[in-house]
């Protein structure tokens, strides 16, 4: 691994973590007294930009960097009290998104703006998907829900958030394929030795 | 306000708990959040609260720091102690509201949840109150050494977390450099419909993100420049050491897993 490597994956992880919280910086972006967060826009870029693998392993430090206790989830919550939360599942699922979202494009021959767009929206899928089930698994197993706590009421209270996901994923998508005509890849960079 | 963030929530005192290697914390944690599982009648929740105040007072960690893991946690509890008394149907009706009826086992039941919620943040927190973010981050490289051998990047994974707590940060102070930058030349973030919303925060993120790849490419070629060349036959100023005092906690961990597996009602 390239020294850049290491230093753009953690860049994306602190990326994350800005992305989480953005609320901080654009106050306006509460809305209906729910803070709206970018992280799934910021994960389909992590598999768009950085590949599969690396966006990957981007989702992956930033799951345990968030447990070990930095601030870089929603609300500047951190620690590993987080695995507690139903909503673990919606965090785990990013490390999936950004590896399905860099597979489909790497997969293509010559990625299109709408073979971004598809890949950030087959990314998204995967994100409701396991993160919907993470919240049901955590009623039910974790904290005992009774039978009246039912999978559809889960996915109704999904829906909202979902909507603004699609409009963020499309211009993430959008910002993806603009991106490398502004942003120069390194030429210098020596490989590194031993590393894998 | 973004100055006053906190990254990482370590509260350097003196005590047992700090003493401890983070190796043994994180595997004690890990054991923990497995045990307190294991309590579902009242000896057994008695138990486990008795292991929380003890740990508790042992860290030496102010109250107060505790509440505050807790206070994101309360929404949470109250949620699930409502639903178990309003839907858990067991035991003696105790009162009617509104067509619903609560029962002594929904009150048990919801107790007992919020208990069991509870002490697992604050074993949690336990953790991240009584160890540095240096700590964890080398306890975390040495579990995952082993796996080096299946491709895992062990140490450059403990490095990119290093970095990445150090960029979050600056990161923070150059969103707010480019908002104020674009705001200068008349952006307006907070107007239009949410499609122009949209299309101005390209106006944020793109700039955002060609400095962060700049700041990368900068960071890396400082590193290359000294040398850096992975983490084959790279020393450690603080080297972590397993004492008596390690094996001790894993035993008293372990114990209170045998007590709680005890009294459980099967």
């Amino acid at each position: 691994m390239k020294s850049f490597d290491i230093v753009i994956i953690a860049m994306f992880v602190a990326l994350m973590g800005v992305a989480a919280n953005i609320t901080v910086i654009f106050p306006f972006l509460v809305i209906a007294g729910i803070p709206l967060t970018f992280q799934p826009f910021i994960a389909v870029l992590a598999g768009a930009i950085l590949g599969s693998k690396k966006g990957a392993l981007a989702m992956v430090v930033y799951t345990i960097v968030g447990l070990f206790g930095a601030p870089v989830f929603a609300q500047l919550q951190g620690g590993p009290g987080i695995f507690v939360r139903p909503t673990f599942g919606f965090i785990l699922s990013f490390i999936v998104v950004a590896f399905v979202v860099g597979k489909i494009i790497e997969k293509s021959r010559d990625p299109q703006l709408a073979t971004y767009c598809i890949a950030g929206i087959v990314g998204l899928a995967f994100n409701y998907l396991i993160g919907t089930n993470w919240v049901y698994g955590a009623y039910v197993f974790g904290f005992d829900a009774p039978d009246q706590f039912t999978y559809t009421i889960v996915w109704l209270g999904m829906l909202p958030l979902f909507i603004k996901d699609i409009a963020f994923t499309i211009a993430a998508g959008i910002i993806a394929h603009k991106l490398p005509e502004f942003v120069k890849r390194p030429v210098v960079g020596t490989r590194v030795q031993g590393g894998s | 306000m973004l100055q006053n963030i906190v990254i990482g929530q370590y509260i350097p005192v003196d005590s047992p708990l700090h003493r401890l290697d983070s190796r043994a914390k994180i595997l004690c944690l890990l054991a923990l959040a497995v045990i307190v599982f294991l309590a579902n009648e009242f000896w057994s929740y008695t138990a486990l609260v008795t292991t929380v105040i003890l740990f508790v007072v042992l860290s030496r960690v102010p109250l107060k720091f505790f509440l505050k893991g807790l206070l994101p946690i309360f929404i949470l509890i109250i949620f699930t102690f409502f639903l178990h008394a309003f839907f858990t149907n067991e035991g003696a009706v105790l009162f009617s509201v509104l067509g619903f009826s609560v029962y002594s086992g929904g009150i048990e039941q919801g107790v007992y949840i919020s208990v069991r919620i509870g002490s697992l943040v604050v074993f949690a927190s336990l953790l991240t109150l009584t160890t540095t973010p240096i700590d964890l981050t080398d306890g975390f490289e040495s579990f995952l050494r082993p796996f080096k051998r299946f491709g895992l990047p062990a140490h450059e994974m403990a490095l990119m977390m290093s970095i990445s707590i150090r960029l979050i940060p600056t990161l923070l102070l150059e969103a707010d450099r480019i908002l104020k930058a674009q705001a200068a030349r008349g952006a307006d973030f907070a107007k239009g419909s949410l499609r122009t919303r949209l299309e101005t925060l390209t106006a944020f993120i793109i700039p955002l993100f060609v400095r962060s790849f700049k700041r990368a490419e900068d960071m890396a070629t400082a590193m290359d420049a000294r040398g850096y060349r992975g983490g084959e036959g790279r020393t450690k100023l603080r080297v972590l050491k397993w004492r008596a005092r390690d094996t001790i906690a894993c035993i008293i961990v372990a114990g209170v897993g045998v007590v709680l597996a005890l009294l459980r009602d099967f």
